[in-house]
């Protein structure tokens, strides 16, 4: 009897929800209806793929609808956002990228490369413009050609590397902590080695391969005597930074963070990407080929040129760095909350 | 609401290679294999590189399945000869292959549009006419799922496929029948990662990307299937496990297409997966009266 | 034939638990025989089956089938011309498989297992013809999966399927054991039956007395890795279940029990 009742109720269950999902795209085509009814005053539908909820990619999304709103668009009159994520699962964004491309969206908005590769590939034979951001080398995911252009949120090494030789002129090893797994932090270590020389420093880098390891990771460098830690994007690590800049406070060895996060939590300083600024940039990018101003193909993407320094008083003060007053005038204070 | 609907049906097609396999593993050998996770993303790196280089996309097919089988094949030697824990043995490979393939393909490798896949190129271009890409997909997918399902069947039926099912039964039978249980296990595990690899393929050909990140939850997606499909036919024998797996990974992508129509959040919709996965075994237990070793 | 010489094995060497189970054990037994081994636990009988049939190994001595030494083979490999009946009904067949495809797979045996179809259907009366010998209607119901049957059911699939191809041995591990004293009654008839009708060389382990008795033309008893009692044929007839249980009861005051 029991099992007979399990049985009705699972396929309850199942049937609602095909009911649910039948309404729910009966209504996806109304609005597609609508869209194309309204000759004047055209509603776009956006959709939005973002990869996962994280505090850089959603800043990103922010800043993005921003843009839009600088632009003059508003959201519900002028345009309408779908905003999907997909809990860092690849299969997701395929099917997220998919849904959009049914839907036949005006533009799909894809914050990390993952949600690109899969709005992409969806409008393969489409032609939805897609717009990204967040992506660490756009060349190299193939969103350059066709009908696709965005951001690109490469850490700006240079200006972070100067940054650093401005704040501790007697600074010779710069410490970095990285996992061995995770690409972009890699590549960006690689980047970090070939331009040290040019500000007289030598990376001591550290890899690891789990969280766990991280703070024996950090050990090692405090012994090795470096001047500073620099932090990379690196989720590993930074998901561990508190227990870090215990370590460091304890030595006295500054960190310097690669985003405003960073500096919020107790880095030092950062000469970083500005998520939400990033986003607002991709907006206005997104304004541009809605509003039918220029094509994709028109606007290449775009790497943030100014990058914003981040300072932290409090941890500067404990680490006895006097900031050079031409840095601290264009700086902006960030200090722990 | 149509294109939809073709869309998420290819999906289910495509992911339905990665289920003949885990159905392999799991169902037939009784084997808790991980290798699916770092397998599914192989199949999909080498696909890349050779697709990069121009290579036939049909031969790129084969190439993935036999690093697939070669993927199995340690996890099945390192098991078997080396007398390792199936769970870990499947672990151990998986990590490996994270590093290999990001030493094939990089973190992400894009294969451009002007290259030509399993669904653009001329072949099949030709025999489908003018057919909009999203059915030409369909198309194809569907063609590769039953090739694949009626080989399996066949196979399944021959004296290595009864001994195959027999190890996963009973090993202590096949050792009786004078034959060695460690090839029979390892020669399942290469066979059912060849499948997961071509499934990785096949994936890469149909988003022109591969994305180390790829293989993460796909055991998951793969058991989730298995068992929904399973289930579902428990009481219709006559329904191949093959074909259950089949619709089980269909109706598995049609739940998560639902979920993003709702626009339902993907952090509640894991919560959702893991609550409907244990009320199908349940049930599934229930039935069978008896709680499986592995389950 | 089968020749155990001078076989040695000591159980945890080295450590606190270490113990000697066979220390220079012989034994002999003839084509055609059928032997009943019976003894307490722990006196090594089911040792010394797992030692013929290669699935413990031997510290030193030698285990010869037919004159030639197996040493060096692997279990799997001497189960090509062994068969045996495991005291759990479950070990001896695939419960999610048909009896058809059951006997399929014992029917192939010791011959390679490729890519031709699994059951040939050629073959399906000689199954039926077999299974009917043990007279429970199982040849009717070919497609029933065996995990379905009862456990005496099972146990007489095991044992044709056992005994399907051609044996140098058969070795019977308790196989009377899990079952209801009819059930075992009647499989026990029934590998007696199948024995003499395929003449097979036969070694079986059990725990009752009756059976040793009743059954075969041999009966041995060892009790800590050795033979304290064996009677073949005429002799072996003189014995009661009444001797043995005396024997035994002499070995277990001698162990102070």
């Amino acid at each position: 009897m029991m099992k007979m009742n399990m049985k009705k109720i699972l396929c309850g269950a199942m049937g609602l929800m095909m009911c649910f999902s039948l309404a729910a795209c009966g209504n996806g085509d109304n609005n597609d209806d609508k869209q194309q009814d309204g000759t004047e005053g055209k509603k776009y539908s956006i959709g939005i793929s973002q990869y996962g909820e994280h505090a850089s990619l959603d800043n990103c999304r922010e800043g993005f609808l921003q843009g839009l709103k600088d632009a003059g668009l508003e959201e519900g009159k002028d345009f309408e956002v779908d905003y999907q994520n997909a809990g860092f699962d690849d299969n997701m964004t395929i099917q997220i990228g998919q849904n959009f491309s049914a839907k036949n969206v005006d533009m799909m908005v894809a914050v990390a490369t993952n949600s690109a590769t899969g709005c992409y590939a969806a409008a393969e034979d489409k032609n939805i413009p897609v717009i990204y951001t967040a992506i660490n080398d756009p060349e190299a995911a193939g969103l350059t050609a066709g009908n696709a252009t965005g951001t690109s949120d490469k850490l700006p090494v240079d200006a972070q590397l100067d940054l650093i030789r401005k704040l501790q002129p007697e600074a010779k090893t710069i410490g970095i902590l990285y996992t061995t797994s995770e690409p972009n932090s890699v590549s960006t270590v690689a980047d970090y080695q070939a331009k040290a020389a040019d500000y007289g420093f030598t990376i001591e880098a550290v890899g690891v391969t789990a969280q766990a390891e991280v703070t024996q990771g950090a050990d090692t460098l405090i012994k090795k005597g470096v001047d500073c830690f620099c932090n990379l994007t690196d989720n590993t690590v930074v998901g561990v930074l508190p227990s870090i800049l215990e370590k460091t406070n304890e030595a006295g060895i500054p960190v310097y963070g690669s985003e405003v996060e960073q500096v919020k939590i107790g880095c030092v300083a950062s000469a970083g990407i500005d998520y939400f600024e990033l986003g607002r940039q991709t907006g206005a990018m997104a304004a541009k080929v809605l509003k039918g101003e220029a094509t994709c193909d028109e606007i290449p993407f775009e790497t943030i040129t100014e990058y914003g320094i981040y300072l932290n008083n409090g941890a500067l003060a404990e680490m006895q760095i006097t900031v050079p007053s031409d840095i601290a005038e264009k700086a902006i204070v960030t200090d722990a909350e | 609401m149509l294109e939809l609907a073709v869309s998420t049906v290819t999906q289910g097609l495509i992911f339905a290679l990665l289920s003949y396999g885990v159905y392999i593993t799991y169902k037939i050998l009784d084997f808790p294999d991980l290798t699916v996770d770092g397998s599914f993303p192989l199949g999909a790196a080498v696909t890349a590189v050779l697709l990069v280089n121009e290579c036939n996309p049909f031969l790129t097919l084969i190439v993935a399945a036999a690093v697939g089988a070669l993927a199995g094949f340690c996890t099945g030697f390192i098991h078997v000869k080396l007398k390792v824990r199936d769970l870990l043995a499947g672990i151990i490979t998986m990590t490996a292959l994270f590093s290999i393939n990001l030493q094939i393909a990089g973190s992400n490798l894009a294969v451009g549009r002007n290259v030509d896949t399993i669904f653009t190129n001329p072949f099949i271009s030709g025999l489908l006419g003018n057919m909009p890409l999203l059915y030409r997909k369909l198309i194809v997918a569907l063609v590769l799922a039953l090739v694949v399902k009626i080989t399996l069947d066949f196979y399944f039926k021959t004296k290595n496929g009864l001994l195959l099912r027999a190890v996963g039964d009973n090993d202590a039978l096949v050792t009786t029948l004078a034959k060695d249980k460690g090839w029979v296990k390892i020669l399942g595990l290469v066979i059912a990662n060849s499948l997961v690899a071509l499934a990785g393929a096949v994936v890469c050909h149909e988003q022109r990307s591969f994305a180390a990140t790829m293989g993460t939850g796909q055991i998951v997606f793969g058991l989730a299937t298995v068992i929904i499909g399973t289930t579902l036919f428990r009481k219709m024998s006559f329904v191949k496990g093959t074909t259950a797996v089949m619709v089980g990974s269909i109706l598995y992508k049609i739940c998560i297409q639902i979920a993003i129509s709702l626009g339902l959040p993907p952090n509640l919709l894991k919560l959702i997966t893991a609550v409907l996965f244990l009320v199908i075994l349940v049930i599934g237990n229930m039935e069978k009266g008896m709680v499986r070793k592995h389950a | 034939m089968l020749e155990l010489k001078d076989i040695c094995k000591v159980y945890n060497p080295g450590s606190v638990n270490e113990m000697c189970l066979f220390d220079k054990f012989n034994l002999t037994v003839d084509q055609g025989s059928f032997v009943s081994i019976v003894g307490s636990n722990g006196s090594g009988k089911t040792s010394m089956l797992n030692i013929i049939c290669g699935t413990i190994p031997i510290d030193s001595g030698a285990v010869c089938i037919n004159g030639k030494n197996m040493n060096s083979k692997k279990d799997f490999e001497r189960y090509q011309t062994i068969g045996r009946v495991y005291q759990n009904p479950s070990m001896g067949t695939c419960p999610n498989m048909t009896i058809l495809e059951n006997m399929s797979l014992a029917d192939n045996k010791g011959k390679s297992f490729g890519l031709s179809k699994g059951i040939n259907r050629k073959h399906l009366n000689f199954y039926k013809e077999q299974l009917s010998v043990l007279g429970l209607g199982l040849e009717n119901k070919m497609d029933t999966l065996v995990g379905a049957l009862s456990g005496g059911q099972r146990q007489a699939v095991s044992l044709i399927m056992a005994t399907l191809t051609p044996l140098d041995f058969l070795i019977l591990d308790e196989h009377t054991a899990a079952l209801d004293p009819k059930t075992a009654e009647l499989i026990m008839e029934l590998t007696d039956k199948v024995v003499r009708e395929k003449h097979l060389t036969t070694m079986m382990v059990t725990h009752n007395l009756r059976y040793a008795v009743e059954y075969g033309d041999r009966l041995l008893m060892l009790d800590k890795g050795q033979i304290v009692l064996d009677k073949a044929g005429e002799a072996k007839k003189g014995i009661s279940v009444e001797d043995i249980l005396h024997l035994f009861n002499a070995i277990s005051i001698e162990c102070g029990n």
